[in-house]
């Protein structure tokens, strides 16, 4: 023990305060004269030892509080021996992500792992976590080896795609909670594509020691792999040539020149196989086609070799999931005003050019919509209706509650003040560019929204530019997500979730009237999008990387309304409780593979699962940035010396400033309830 | 005139001679406002001559002016004799003040002999006592008597301890003639064993007054802690709580004092509680009262 401001404790002198005032000048007591002690009786002695003890007690606390302040500014402090095993926590962290299936990495991380385990004192502390597509704590630091090994036994190879960034930022927190020195050993492939954007993220904190111990050692091993299908999801005619194919990328991750053979699997029966001619180290493209599919759902792969694996030490990469879901063509509503004839074609144009033998629009005057059941269209539009029957629309609320969605395009007759059929809201003003003579441009794209999604939107706004809006209403956004404005600030695009259903609307309307929309390029991949977002066929089929989410419930809808969902992962397990089923938003898809999902609205999906591409590249991380991580912390460049280890591990100063500012506070306290007592006596006697 | 019978302003006073003449003087110019008492031969009343009656004492003015014969009586005057008892042992010696009991005894003593003697025309005498009979003044008119108890006054100086029943053996001998008696102490005895010692003298035709002198820390005592307390005629010492001198301590002293006032009232004789901060004024208007009575 030590001080860190020893000349403070000049300041014992003070002590002679109390010592004065309770033992020295006490003493000092002149014996009264008094004529007789006929009538005066000696004090009853226990009361006399009570007052004493009392008296006492106030003269210790009041002692012990000046000795405790003088401390506190000395500043205590005590060594304790921390280059013991046992005052170092050792923290055992294993990469499971989908990169460590190759070859024999993960065996050998695991037993190096265990051996690690193995010979660790056994009164030292240790922890274990898995470092997949997120970091999992699976023990808190304990030192029973048992449980230890079995929490290290039970980590399997994930799919998922693993970050030291995710490592960085889930030790920070660890770091700061444990006050003590922390041996980090990281068991994983160290593979290149693991590292984060920012070499920030990685940097662990000062008390941790990181020792690596990559499982991959040379040169990365040549890997085959299928890095994208495109494939269409929906297929109403497989003997549509545009849309029946699908079209694969074989890419090889240090790879000689070499061929290729390439399957189509259906159903777990293989329909095509293509030789592919694939460059060193490149890409090759492989096309299907048509992609004779029977009706429902079909479970699809596309595969490297005939079931032998693509030839390398990484076989798990050599397939593609996907799902296509063959049925006949989705009725399209679209309802429109007396005077509103233009919209149907045009928007019915773009349908057919996209989507053609998914989709058929069915157009119909507003007026005769009385007797029509929209749950059996794919989703409605409205364009330009501003009356419905109220028979339809009371139907049609209950259809989008089902998990239903309406376009709705307010067009030309929504002037000042009109109610918006199912969107809950008047039209607070309507904006005539065309009378002014400046029409209006789209300012504000939200690129993000399914229905605006584009990958890297070019610099014209992803062609939003250039379209001229004459006539546009201007409603009050809300709670509504507001996908597109114009540039006055104007929504012109906005999507609201309504019960399980979404409801979109769009300010102006899709004739040439409104605005000049219907005859640019972009309309028919906003219309393409649109019915896919809306249809809901988007999510129902198709493929997904692991650690995607997909959503189960809307997130509009009330608690306690919501009917439950399914979710049957690849390997056949729930992996939703019932609860969750019920409640739960989104489910994140942490396996490879095929998970069949039934939506709340009564709608079945079959997703195919596959791992991020990234994991095929097994390039490791090179030494030199191995060796900066490792020397980024503190404990770290410790290492590289054993005296320096010994002598900054060795001992630690842990200020007891806090602890003694503590105590003098509670002597405080109870020196004034003591002291407050006994001048109460005095007080009571004068 | 109040404050010359103040026992802090009198304690300034070396002189008992000018102490007593101050006191008595300012004692008297206050009675003579007062219609109840008188110190010569006076006016009593007036009464209707019947016969056999003394003509010496027919008011002839009132005959000539009204020709009816009445008698004109006046208060007859006697002389009395008083004797004081003074208790000169160590306790008297007490203070909480700039008057020790001692002296306010003495004070007392003085203005009575002054009052007595120059007044009164009575006979006054003296008996110090503790233990034992200390001095002894005769009770006496003659010339010179006053000087004579100012100067056993000053001799009084308090030793040993109170022991009445000792010297009131010889009071006895001393008391020839019926007269008044004032004991002044601080009675720290006894009750019972106080009255059996005075009683006697009240057995013998005498008026018998006790004056009983004591501190107000006496009666009240205020100790801010516990205190070591000294006997000032044992020098035994003990040690008291503030406790007890709040509560029991005064409970015993209230009971003393009126067992003490009970007892002498109930033996025929008179008792006067004294405090050291109190004018002297109670103590003459007593005296007076109980030499009125005694005629």
């Amino acid at each position: 023990m030590g001080f860190l401001a020893p000349w403070f404790l000049g300041g014992l002198a003070v002590l002679g305060v109390p010592v004065f005032v309770h033992l020295l000048r006490r003493h000092v007591t002149t014996p009264q004269p008094v004529s007789s002690l006929m009538f005066f009786e000696r004090g009853t002695q226990s009361s006399m030892r009570h007052r004493r003890l009392k008296y006492l007690l106030l003269f210790a606390l009041r002692f012990a509080f000046v000795l405790m302040i003088v401390l506190a500014f000395a500043n205590p402090f005590v060594r304790r021996a921390a280059a013991d095993a046992n005052g170092r926590l050792l923290l055992i962290v294993l990469d499971h992500s989908f990169s460590m299936r190759a070859g024999t990495r993960f065996t050998d991380a695991k037993e190096q792992a265990l051996a690690l385990l193995s010979a660790k004192p056994h009164t030292q502390k240790a922890q274990i976590m898995a470092l997949g597509g997120q970091l999992e704590v699976l023990t808190q630091p304990i030192a029973e080896e048992a449980q230890l090994r079995s929490a290290l036994e039970s980590i399997e190879a994930g799919d998922e795609h693993g970050n030291f960034g995710d490592l960085g930022r889930g030790i920070q927190p660890l770091g700061n909670t444990i006050r003590g020195p922390i041996d980090l050993h990281l068991f994983s492939d160290m593979q290149r594509t693991a590292m984060p954007a920012n070499f920030a993220d990685m940097v662990l904190p000062a008390n941790v020691t990181l020792v690596l111990h990559p499982v991959a050692k040379g040169a990365a091993p040549p890997n085959w792999t299928v890095e994208s299908v495109d494939a269409p999801s929906e297929l109403s005619d497989p003997k549509d040539p545009r849309r029946s194919r699908v079209k694969a990328v074989v890419a090889g991750f240090g790879t000689p020149a070499a061929v290729k053979t390439v399957s189509l699997v259906v159903n777990g029966k293989s329909i095509a196989t293509h030789k592919v001619n694939v460059p060193a180290n490149g890409r090759a493209t492989v096309e299907f086609a048509p992609l004779d599919v029977g009706y429902g759902f079909n479970r699809c792969e596309v595969r490297i070799g005939n079931g032998s694996g693509g030839g390398d030490d990484f076989p798990a990469d050599d397939t593609s999931v996907f799902a296509v879901r063959r049925s006949d063509p989705e009725r399209v509503l679209f309802v429109h005003g007396a005077n509103d004839l233009r919209s149907a074609a045009y928007f019915g144009a773009a349908l057919n050019a996209v989507a053609r033998a998914s989709f058929v629009l069915q157009s119909v005057n507003a007026e005769e919509t009385t007797d029509i059941d929209p749950s059996k269209y794919a989703f409605v539009v409205l364009s330009d209706a501003v009356i419905l029957p109220a028979i339809f629309e009371h139907t049609l609320q209950f259809y989008v509650a089902k998990g239903g969605s309406v376009l709705i395009a307010l067009g030309t007759s929504a002037g000042h003040g009109a109610r918006i059929t199912l969107w809950g809201g008047n039209v607070q003003d309507v904006h005539d560019y065309a009378r002014i003579g400046s029409p209006a441009t789209i300012g504000q794209v939200d690129f993000s929204h399914p229905v605006l999604e584009q990958a890297q939107p070019v610099r014209d706004n992803g062609g939003w530019e250039e379209i001229k809006i004459f006539y546009a209403a201007v409603v009050d956004a809300g709670q509504a997500r507001v996908a597109a404005k114009l540039s006055d600030g104007t929504p012109l695009l906005l999507d609201k979730p309504l019960g399980e259903g979404h409801l979109l609307l769009f300010t102006s309307g899709f004739d040439n009237l409104t605005n000049d929309l219907p005859l640019h390029p972009v309309f028919v991949a906003f219309v393409d999008r649109t019915a896919r977002y809306l249809s809901g066929s988007e999510r129902l089929s198709g493929s997904r990387l692991v650690d995607s989410f997909v959503q189960l419930h809307a997130t509009g809808q009330a608690e306690g309304t919501s009917a439950n969902v399914e979710v049957i992962d690849p390997d056949g397990h729930r992996p939703l409780s019932l609860s969750e089923a019920r409640t739960a938003e989104t489910i994140r898809l942490q396996r490879a593979g095929f998970y069949q999902v039934r939506f709340a609205n009564g709608r079945d999906a079959v997703i195919g699962v596959n791992p991020d591409r990234r994991e095929s590249d097994l390039q490791p991380v090179t030494e030199d940035v191995q060796q900066l991580w490792s020397e980024s912390s503190a404990g770290g460049a410790a290492a590289q010396t054993a005296d320096a280890k010994q002598v900054v591990l060795k001992y630690q100063s842990i200020s007891l400033w806090w602890y003694v500012m503590l105590l003098a506070l509670a002597l405080v306290i109870a020196e004034s309830a003591l002291a407050s007592g006994y001048m109460g006596t005095r007080r009571e006697e004068i | 005139m109040q404050r010359f019978l103040d026992p802090t302003v009198l304690a300034g006073i070396s002189s008992l001679d000018l102490l007593a003449k101050t006191v008595v003087d300012g004692f008297v110019a206050g009675l003579h406002r007062s219609p109840d008492f008188g110190f010569s031969q006076e006016f009593a009343e007036y009464r209707a001559y019947v016969p056999g009656d003394d003509l010496r004492h027919v008011d002839w003015n009132l005959f000539a002016r009204t020709e009816r014969c009445y008698l004109k009586r006046y208060r007859g005057e006697t002389n009395s004799q008083l004797t004081v008892l003074l208790d000169a042992s160590n306790s008297m010696q007490y203070s909480s003040g700039p008057t020790k009991k001692m002296d306010y005894a003495r004070f007392i003593a003085a203005s009575l002999f002054y009052l007595a003697i120059r007044n009164q025309r009575d006979a006054a005498g003296l008996i110090v006592f503790d233990d034992e009979v200390r001095d002894y003044v005769r009770p006496s008119t003659r010339q010179g008597q006053l000087a004579r108890l100012f100067a056993a006054l000053e001799r009084a100086e308090p030793h040993a301890r109170t022991d009445i029943q000792k010297p009131l053996r010889h009071f006895q001998e001393l008391l020839h003639r019926r007269g008044i008696v004032i004991v002044i102490s601080d009675f720290y005895e006894d009750p019972t064993e106080v009255v059996r010692a005075i009683e006697p003298m009240r057995f013998h035709g005498n008026e018998v007054l006790l004056f009983h002198i004591l501190d107000r820390q006496e009666i009240r005592p205020e100790l801010k802690g516990s205190a070591i307390l000294i006997d000032l005629e044992t020098d035994e010492r003990i040690e008291v709580v503030p406790e007890y001198a709040k509560t029991a301590y005064r409970a015993k002293v209230d009971a003393h004092i009126e067992q003490l006032r009970s007892r002498t009232r109930a033996a025929g004789m008179d008792y006067q509680l004294l405090v050291t901060d109190q004018p002297l004024d109670e103590s003459l208007r007593e005296y007076l009262s109980l030499r009125q009575a005694a005629h």
